[in-house]
């Protein structure tokens, strides 16, 4: 059930990029869609366990696995990095296209 | 070897950075750190040893070094080399440079990774730098390119995200190898990130618009080496695990194919260059053990010609045949024009029979028709008429052409038996047929083929459509 509304998030991300016309939707749209694969992996890391991964030798617990936990830290520093950059990308395009609508903006400027 | 890997990686971040901290040193900065890689590149090539370099505790995180892995780090170290050498002539900042090392950085590290999440860091870090490269002019149409790129590039790479998360689950690891143990849909996801990446089949859609709007030196770096890193992943996987090789090859062809049809019908110079990048990197494909030497020289005289085109009178192919251009422009890109085709004397013929040679008897047929078809595609530039009046070479280009001229040249001695007269007659005799087919053909020809599956929309709405062919393609 968990499984299916994290990938349920992602492809919501992902349609919404198709579909949204404004350019700053489409931008969030992805940022919806990175949060679902984000998730994604919380979730495969939880299959084992939820126990926090420190050892403890007094009690005995079921460990969630660190590992993809450890590498999604590097993707989402990646993927805000990135929603940063859209983002000025963004503004500097609306000084001349104050509605940010991709059909226009596309039409402007592909030769 | 291993400190000094690791070390070298490094560097290449380090004095991207550096670069933009000391602006006066840039240009010397630069060049050193690409004269080390190239040092590098054939230290790794010359030594015919594999080797691993595995982290401790490390859940398949590895560097793997290998022929491949050289042809591709000496292609980046040239190109690179010959962009940078472009740039002192143009007055760029030092924030170009320092973005053009970093990209150069994070190209070389995906040539030696040989697990899921490094290659993810990498390729990531090559959008970001190749993003701020294409924006550079700051022109709205340079930004709405470089942002769409990312934004195709940044959509695939969270499918692939995906994709490596399953290949963990089946097998405790982020190795390459482990993807033959994955379930289908992992291996459909992470081949749909690597294709949007690489530019392959109809994936690659994105890629004539981006190639050809960018700035001159960008063109050249992007169509040289950053679409390979897309392709080295697949062509390193197909040599780890055979049973994905047909999958690759039937990719290769309808790549070539397509690249080639796309820039038939092309009048604008820079497009007809992107395009015929697409085809090139399914050639590639058809044959990842021969591939390192096609990558060298493809590398080679894509940036030359892209360099090229930045200089001619005119981007439209019938306005070049209506205002000739300089005889010193016209005689860098008919030598370009003839290693694409494949002409004996030129790193693209040697490369051709050695991608030919490794393959099976049906496959080398369709490959030679699509050789024919490059052929037919490089006779739109060979027969431009030129006139020694007028703006000649610039003195810089001059010699970043010749350099490049050079290495086209040099480059044969990776495979030099490839000179046997039933080979050379091959050679000779297919690139006759296409220029024939180019004058019946081609040249009165007047049809453009339509733009519309080049917009963004649909661009993004392709991914799914590939994501459930490469499904099936696997799953059957």
């Amino acid at each position: 059930m968990l499984e299916a509304c994290v990938l349920a998030t992602v492809f919501v991300g992902f349609i919404g990029i198709i579909f949204k016309h404004n350019l700053l939707m489409k931008i969030i749209s992805m940022d919806v869609m990175s949060t679902g694969v984000i998730a994604y992996y919380t979730v495969i890391a939880s299959r084992l366990g939820f126990g926090t991964p420190i050892l403890n030798p007094e009690n005995d617990v079921q460990y969630a696995d660190p590992v993809p936990q450890a590498v999604i830290l590097t993707a989402i520093v990646i993927g805000f990095s990135i929603q940063a950059l859209m983002l000025v990308g963004a503004m500097k395009l609306a000084h001349d296209n104050p509605t940010l609508e991709t059909d226009r903006i596309e039409q402007d400027n592909t030769p | 070897m291993t400190v000094l890997t690791i070390a070298w990686i490094t560097l290449s971040l380090f004095v991207g950075l550096t670069i933009y901290l000391l602006p006066k040193l840039d240009r010397y900065l630069a060049f050193g750190m690409v004269l080390l890689s190239g040092g590098y590149g054939v230290q790794v090539l010359l030594d015919q040893t594999l080797r691993e370099i595995v982290l401790l505790d490390h859940f398949g995180v590895t560097l793997l070094l290998d022929q491949l892995s050289g042809y591709f780090i000496l292609t980046n170290a040239l190109v690179t080399a010959a962009v940078l050498g472009y740039c002192i002539f143009q007055q760029k900042s030092a924030f170009f440079y320092s973005q053009a090392i970093i990209l150069h950085g994070s190209i070389n590290a995906v040539f030696i990774c040989a697990d899921f999440m490094s290659l993810y860091v990498a390729l990531e870090v090559i959008g970001i730098a190749a993003f701020l490269l294409v924006s550079y002019p700051k022109t709205n149409r340079s930004i709405w390119v470089a942002l769409r790129y990312l934004f195709i590039s940044n959509t695939a790479m969270l499918f692939y995200l995906v994709g490596a998360v399953l290949v963990y689950q089946a097998n405790n690891s982020f190795a390459f190898t482990g993807l033959i143990n994955s379930p289908p849909e992992a291996i459909a996801l992470i081949f749909l990130g690597l294709l949007t990446k690489g530019g392959i089949f109809l994936s690659g859609l994105w890629l004539p618009l981006t190639h050809s709007e960018s700035e001159t030196p960008v063109s050249a770096m992007l169509s040289g080496v950053v679409v390979k890193t897309g392709v080295f992943p697949l062509l390193r996987c197909g040599l780890l695990m055979e049973e994905l090789t047909p999958t690759l090859q039937l990719l290769g062809m309808a790549t070539a194919f397509f690249g080639v049809i796309y820039a038939l019908f092309e009048k604008d110079s820079k497009r007809i260059l992107a395009s015929s990048t697409i085809s090139q990197l399914g050639w590639l494909m058809v044959a990842p053990a021969a591939a390192g030497m096609y990558a060298l020289g493809h590398g080679l005289v894509k940036s030359l010609l892209f360099l090229m085109s930045g200089s001619l009178p005119s981007r439209n192919l019938d306005e070049l045949q209506e205002k000739p251009m300089h005889t010193s422009l016209w005689i860098p890109l008919i030598l370009g024009s003839l290693s694409m085709s494949g002409f004996p004397l030129w790193i693209g013929f040697s490369a051709k029979a050695l991608t030919l040679k490794s393959l099976g008897s049906w496959q080398e047929m369709v490959m030679n028709v699509a050789s024919v078809g490059t052929a037919l595609i490089f006779a739109k530039f060979i027969f431009l008429p030129h006139k020694r009046q007028g703006e000649g070479i610039k003195p810089g280009l001059k010699w970043v052409a010749s350099f490049l001229i050079c290495a086209l040249l040099l480059g044969n001695i990776f495979y030099w038996p490839a000179y046997t007269l039933p080979n050379m007659l091959k050679a000779v005799g297919a690139i006759a047929v296409a220029w024939l087919a180019y004058f019946v053909m081609v040249k009165p020809l007047k049809f453009q083929l339509p733009r519309v599956l080049e917009k963004f929309e649909h661009l993004i709405g392709v991914m799914s459509a590939i994501l459930v062919l490469l499904f099936w393609t696997v799953f059957a």
